[in-house]
């Protein structure tokens, strides 16, 4: 049975071929971060074959980003000669993180079925996309088909009710998810969110649908509603036509609810982003670093609830922060908005868009033992670094209260 | 290619959510197969495991616990596993990008609960994707979840890009 949203946008793309449990799937758009599509261009030149259709994939350069080595570089410029080549039309260079840079674009909207060669492509779900992640060899059969092959998922309807306190956001609601059922607790199934009084803004949302692959979710969506509207609105001057079938009554394997005025901040503890605590239980532990930026915690807003913090503070000494915007654009709207200014000026590091620091690539590499708190969605053994250094997971705001404290604390000790 | 109708392996053990950023740490991301094989051996090394083989042609298998994978889409994870020698993965489950892309590539991903605690580094198992069962070193057998049409046929064709060659190759025979 074909259950949620998800189940309705597969039916909507088959192209009538099933084979055991998988449907055969038109796909709508493709994201193409840099190594894992250097990973498939040898084979994609081998077969002959070439994209099936230019105008519906879009190539980034985020995770080399600039390149830190030769064999990186080398693997960038691979990817840069074959968009040239190809005159790709869409195509990114250094001006952002690809999960960033798929939404800031004019391609999805709702109802779309959307592939990226990337696990946390999922994040596109909350423009209320069925998003998710695939490996190299998945998406090269994309490219030359124009298809996939999918399992429709379980779906979990998940309510989010009452009042948003200031100090909660959308990490500490999606933490509080991986929290209670654990990772891989939702392995193969489609989170759908219902805010039904529309309290949860875009830039939570966002960071919402990013994590849910930490449950092992295969994608998570909001459903279509006037928040999704406006932001479309904004994003290309008109709301555009989408298909709405998000008002229908959908079936769903099991519903869940969160009562949002309940909650309080969360962290995440080494090694696993299922392994979350109310902040109470961890705070007043020690930290060397705070990184505050990623596909999941450096948009606008993550930005300015950081700067309004650390206004007219100082960070703690001993305390390295560090800050990447998730895309040029929010880069430049932090500085008109005084953001970056207000962060520099109370001692944080300001690094470029880039997959960098979150996928221990390059620059903010922890030593050994370690500690950092971080905004990012993976704290696994050794991500960022040395295979004895330790990764927090938090919102932005327990992130800036934390790096004003030098030791975790709760944001609203400060707020 | 095609799938063998026996599979035989050391056994290489690991626990319950194995992520990719630790079975191949993200500095070995790589286009060089051999650097894409130190990687592995890195990883290895950070999970303590300990995959021992009589002589360099035996092939290793898998046994690992839930949700196995999870984590990163790399690929370079899978490729490393192939070219160490692994031949077939049993977890008691998968994460599904990983799970998808050991099937593309060819490698027989089974889902099997149950034989975890019944094998050790080094033991000698076999399978068999026909009939559905792995075969320990006590000779007694286990029954693995039935694996789907669709990603039966995958296997037998090597993998999904040899998948869909083979389809074309069909439709082409047709016309």
């Amino acid at each position: 049975m074909l259950e949620g949203y998800t189940g309705k946008i597969i039916q909507k793309h088959s192209d009538g071929r099933r084979e055991g449990e998988y449907h055969a799937v038109h796909v709508d758009f493709v994201l193409l971060p840099d190594p894992t599509f250097a990973l498939l261009l040898s084979e994609l030149k081998d077969s002959g074959s070439r994209i099936w259709d230019k105008e519906k994939v879009f190539v980034t350069v985020d995770h080399f980003a600039p390149p830190s080595t030769i064999e990186r570089a080398n693997i960038a410029k691979t990817v840069i000669s074959f968009a040239k080549v190809e005159a790709l039309p869409h195509q990114s260079v250094y001006q952002g993180i690809c999960h960033q840079l798929l939404i800031e674009g004019p391609w999805l909207r709702p109802g779309m079925l959307v592939l990226g060669a990337d696990s946390h492509t999922t994040t596109a779900g909350a423009l209320g996309c069925l998003a998710t992640g695939m490996g190299s060899t998945d998406i090269l059969y994309t490219l030359m088909t124009g298809k996939t092959w999918l399992r429709p998922p379980k779906a979990v309807r998940v309510d989010l009710t009452g009042k948003l306190p200031p100090y909660i956001m959308g990490k500490d609601i999606i933490l509080d998810l991986l929290g209670r059922f654990g990772e891989g607790g939702f392995r193969y199934q489609a989170l759908e969110f219902y805010d039904t009084d529309g309290t949860i803004l875009m830039d939570d949302r966002f960071a919402i649908c990013n994590m849910v692959v930490e449950g092992g979710a295969k994608n998570g969506l909001f459903s279509p509603d006037q928040v999704t509207e406006n932001y479309l609105k904004e994003r290309d001057g008109h709301s555009g036509d989408w298909e709405n079938f998000s008002r229908e009554d959908f079936h769903y394997a099991q519903k869940l609810t969160i009562d949002l005025s309940s909650l309080k901040p969360k962290v995440a503890l080494p090694h696993s982003p299922g392994h979350v605590v109310d902040i109470e239980e961890i705070k007043g532990e020690g930290i060397e670093q705070v990184f505050i930026g990623s596909c999941t915690g450096g948009r606008l807003r993550d930005l300015e609830l950081t700067a309004r913090i650390l206004k007219k503070r100082k960070i703690a000494s001993g305390i390295r922060l560090l800050i990447t915007p998730a895309s040029q654009k929010i880069y430049q709207e932090a500085i008109e908005k005084g953001y970056l200014q207000t962060i520099l000026e109370a001692g944080g590091v300001v690094l470029n868009p880039s997959c960098g620091l979150c996928g221990g690539i390059d620059k903010g590499i922890l030593g050994a033992e370690e500690r950092c708190l971080s905004t990012s969605n993976r704290n696994f053994q050794g991500r960022m670094g040395d295979p004895s250094s330790r990764i927090y997971l938090a919102s932005p705001l327990t992130a800036a209260a934390s790096a004003l404290a030098g030791r975790i604390i709760d944001p609203r000790e400060v707020m | 290619m095609g799938l063998p109708k026996r599979i035989t392996g050391r056994v290489w053990k690991l626990g319950n959510h194995i992520n990719t950023d630790i079975l191949h740490p993200s500095p070995y991301f790589s286009l060089n197969e051999a650097r894409v094989k130190e990687g592995l051996v890195e990883g290895m090394e950070r999970l303590g495991a300990n995959a021992k083989r009589d002589s360099s042609d035996e092939g290793l298998i898998i046994v690992a616990g839930e949700n196995f994978g999870c984590g990163s889409s790399r690929e370079t994870s899978v490729r490393g596993l192939r070219s160490f020698g692994v031949r077939g993965v049993l977890a008691a489950s998968f994460a599904r990008i990983f799970f998808r892309s050991l099937i593309n590539l060819g490698l027989p991903a089974l889902e099997c609960g149950g034989i975890q605690e019944r094998v050790k580094d080094g033991d000698l198992v076999l399978l068999s994707i026909e009939e559905g069962w792995v075969e320990l070193m006590d000779k007694r057998r286990f029954p693995f979840s039935p694996v789907d049409t669709h990603i039966k046929k995958i296997l037998e064709a090597g993998g999904l890009i040899p998948y869909l060659q083979r389809g074309e190759r069909r439709e082409r025979d047709e016309i």
